[in-house]
């Protein structure tokens, strides 16, 4: 691996997150969605998150693990319940993050 | 004369409105932090030399498209490959500058083009939320710079910490665990309504099922079929109550 490879593959990873992050904003006004589109990116941030969160605690290691044995999954499910009791986001990560170490260190 | 006029408060500073992006991200901080850390000890621990990994994070500040990229960047693989895996691994960041397209559309274009890139998950929620509870807040722009400065900062302070110190920091206590904690304390408020709520439901479905799809596209389907379904749900909600 070679300098100019690596200084290339680095300036293509930035410009691909260029490309996603900002070219609807350049096209700007020119660009018109339809009508039902539009309407459906009200539902993006909540979709968004529940597909990213999913995916990270429901998998370790890559294999599906939907059992009480999964730590993560316990402590994500543990930190929804303190965040609508709370409405806190510390109080959620802090502990969530305490139910996921007390199950590992029980197990 | 002035004392028959209504006094009118005065509103926000625009410095009052980055300030109060700021605070409104602070909270994810722990989340934020480890989830730089996280990146910056994988990248390390791939073999990528610190002076480059300092350059692909300082760079690109891309967590998932720059984990994805290391195990081909290690590999040799064909830079046409890394430029496509990084470009399918941030197609949400298309859906998220959709949403957001409104709230920057007077601006110049060169504003544009960098608010948009220093976006991230947690200030794209907050600055929707914004968007949809207090539609005339006169600082919008102000507020989400704020916020996604604070959010750069902290990722790329952590993300340095996490290079620099790879050796050091214990990767078996499940760190990267907070940032995803971060993220589900941003959805559970967001579900109280049928539709979103049924639309995050179908997300995560689709979202596991689909875990094995190359590229996270099963995170992309999942966020796709659920958008999909919650508009199903709030147009036949109305016709229900209607039959009633």
């Amino acid at each position: 691996m070679n300098d100019v490879y690596l200084w290339s593959a680095i300036l293509l990873v930035t410009l691909a997150t260029l490309v996603t992050r900002s070219s609807l904003h350049l096209l700007g006004e020119r660009l018109r969605l339809p009508a039902s589109v539009e309407s459906a990116l009200r539902f993006a941030p909540a979709c968004a998150l529940a597909a990213i969160a999913a995916s990270d605690l429901a998998y370790t290691q890559n294999v599906l693990d939907l059992s009480l044995d999964n730590a993560r999954l316990i402590a994500g499910l543990g930190a929804v319940a303190i965040q609508l009791g709370t409405r806190s986001m510390a109080a959620t990560i802090g502990g969530g993050m305490a139910i996921y170490w007390l199950l590992r260190w029980l197990a | 004369m002035s004392s028959s006029r209504p006094s009118v408060p005065p509103g926000p500073s625009r410095r009052d409105a980055a300030l109060r992006g700021v605070r409104e991200l602070l909270p994810a901080t722990p989340g934020i932090f480890a989830w730089g850390l996280v990146t910056g000890v994988a990248m390390v621990k791939s073999g990528l030399g610190v002076d480059y990994a300092l350059a692909l994070s300082l760079l690109a500040y891309a967590g998932s498209a720059q984990l994805a990229a290391l195990p081909l960047i290690a590999t040799a693989a064909p830079l046409w490959l890394i430029f496509l895996t990084a470009l399918v691994v941030n197609l949400r960041f298309i859906v998220y500058s959709a949403v957001v397209r409104p709230g920057f559309a007077h601006l110049h274009w060169n504003r544009r083009l960098w608010l948009g890139f220093i976006v991230g998950d947690v200030m794209f929620v907050r600055f929707t939320s914004l968007m949809r509870d207090e539609p005339d807040y006169p600082h919008k722009v102000a507020y989400y710079t704020g916020g996604a400065i604070a959010n750069w900062i902290i990722w790329q302070v952590a993300s340095i910490i996490g290079i620099v110190a790879a050796g050091q920091i214990p990767t078996a206590w499940g760190l990267e665990l907070a940032g995803t904690l971060a993220l589900v304390a941003l959805l559970a408020p967001l579900c109280l309504q049928v539709p979103v709520l049924g639309g995050a439901v179908a997300a995560v479905i689709v979202s596991i099922l689909g875990h094995s799809l190359p590229l996270r596209l099963g995170l992309l389907l999942g966020m796709v079929v659920g958008m999909a379904f919650a508009m199903l749900l709030e147009r036949a909600r109305p016709a229900a109550s209607e039959a009633s």
